[in-house]
């Protein structure tokens, strides 16, 4: 686990730049991660797709099915490659402080 | 090395990104006599082992030759076929879907060189680069995956047992001599990526211990509820626990009596790994194909439910693939796979013949279809 400091905080993050938990998520982590993932600007859109998954994965313990997040944000597919040029996973996910996608990946 | 740009720039992702254009069309690469008779082939001929014709309606005629190829190669030796094919073939050539290489020429006369040019080439430690076969009835290339070299949930190593298996099987390879071919794949987990469910003998990884729990990071890492999904045998349950720093975390619980080492719930949480020296090791299993001719695709059965782990030879394995194969060769009907053969001669006889020992661990206990796998008849052969 690597350790980046960033804005006066610190963060564990694994070799794909997840963070290590959940708990240690932060207004800091989304400046983070922002800039890590190359996105310009900050809009209200990205934190509604960052709200709906932090709210979904609080509720029911892992992260909500593309369709789903379509469906809870209004925002189609295209739209939230749009906002998160790395995807619904690699990038949304890893803003929001969920734990890396699993699978066949 | 120090960095070099490839012209693109992290500060701007999006700009100049080139995306969705697909593969380049298969057409751009045609031989040009395959180009010009596309459509138009009127038969084809085994020649040797490992060398075919086809030849046209318009009496055009293209020679193909088939060679080995490991699957997992270097540049340096796809450069050395690329000289190759500039050499005999004006620059083309194809891989299979076996992962062969097929080198093609359009007269007969360029056939020989080819030949002796793909055969005098070895590596420094004596194999052949390019050895010529793999048609008609024998062995041909083994359908494999990642194993050790590159995956996370392997049982077994993929390259390692395949060489193994391609040695001892390598006349076969050579030659046509089998009553039909003999399709051998390996898959290093029961993920089975590639053909191992429906191939005529399948070496397949297998773990015999359940996951250790990782309690510390497990809810940090995974997604609990896909975890207790993953199971097929409903043997992951979430819980509570106390660490011993006294912090309560949530957790899963495995119930052993219920886990058969499938391993999915590591492919979903990397807080319950399964790997194990001793514990890992390899089935094999037989009677699967996918053509349609004479019989239906069948899946293949197990046969063989441990082999151990022997690196780097796995001579136990090659020796029950050989004891099949020699078996089936013996035994088989012209044109009969190992799957309609052993089901002619029922199950009972190929274990005999084939000298395996059947153990109840072969027996299906997975749900209501185990059921059909089981004998409802009177009728059976009485064995040594």
């Amino acid at each position: 686990m690597a350790t980046i400091e960033f804005q006066g905080k610190s963060f564990n993050v694994d070799e794909d730049g997840f963070i290590e938990s959940y708990s240690e998520f932060s207004e800091e982590w989304v400046q983070w991660v922002k800039k890590e993932e190359g996105i310009d600007e900050l809009t209200d859109e990205h934190r509604q797709v960052i709200k709906v998954l932090q709210d979904y994965y609080e509720k029911n313990g892992i992260a909500p099915m593309v369709r789903i997040l379509s469906k809870l944000t209004g925002f189609k597919l295209k739209h939230i490659y749009e906002l998160f040029p790395s995807g619904p996973g690699k990038g949304a996910c890893k803003m929001a402080g969920l734990p890396k996608p699993t699978g066949c990946v | 090395m120090a960095f070099i740009s490839s012209g693109y720039n992290p500060a701007e992702p999006m700009k100049d990104r080139i995306t969705d254009i697909g593969p380049r069309s298969y057409e751009e690469f045609y031989p040009p006599v395959i180009a010009k008779n596309k459509g138009k082939w009127a038969y084809h001929e085994i020649l040797e082992p490992g060398i075919l014709v086809h030849v046209s309606e318009t009496g055009d005629e293209v020679y193909t030759v088939r060679v080995g190829g490991c699957r997992l190669m270097s540049v340096t030796h796809i450069r050395e076929i690329c000289e190759i094919a500039d050499k005999h073939c004006d620059g083309y050539l194809r891989f299979t879907t076996r992962n062969n290489i097929e080198f093609m020429v359009d007269s007969k006369d360029k056939v020989e060189p080819l030949k002796k040019d793909l055969a005098g080439r070895k590596f420094a430690g004596g194999s052949f680069k390019f050895p010529i076969g793999g048609t008609g009835a024998g062995v041909t290339n083994i359908i494999h995956t990642q194993g050790w070299i590159h995956c996370h949930t392997p049982a077994t190593d993929a390259s390692g047992p395949v060489k193994a298996t391609m040695d001892a099987l390598f006349d076969h390879f050579q030659s046509m001599d089998l009553p039909a071919q003999v399709r051998v794949s390996l898959a290093c987990c029961l993920n089975m990526c590639g053909a191992v469910h429906c191939s005529d003998i399948a070496i397949l990884g297998y773990h015999r211990k359940p996951p250790m729990i990782e309690d510390e990071y497990l809810d940090k890492m995974c997604e609990i509820p896909l975890a207790v999904a993953a199971c097929p045998t409903a043997a992951i349950k979430p819980v509570k626990k106390t660490l011993e720093d006294g912090t309560e975390v949530k957790t899963v619980a495995v119930n052993n009596e219920r886990c058969m080492y499938c391993g999915n719930c590591y492919t979903m949480c990397p807080a319950l790994p399964l790997a194990d020296k001793e514990g890992d090791g390899i089935v094999i299993m037989v009677g699967g194909k996918v053509s349609n001719r004479i019989s239906a695709p069948k899946f293949s059965k197990v046969a063989v439910a441990f082999l151990p782990n022997n690196a780097p030879l796995w001579p136990e394995t090659t020796a029950v693939i050989k004891q099949i194969i020699d078996a089936y060769s013996k035994d088989a009907r012209k044109y009969e796979r190992v799957g309609e053969w052993a089901e002619r001669i029922g199950w009972e006889r190929f274990f005999e013949k084939c000298n395996l020992e059947f153990t109840h661990h072969l027996i299906d206990d997975f749900r209501d279809p185990a059921y059909y796998t089981w004998r409802q008849t009177t009728q059976f052969k009485f064995t040594d």
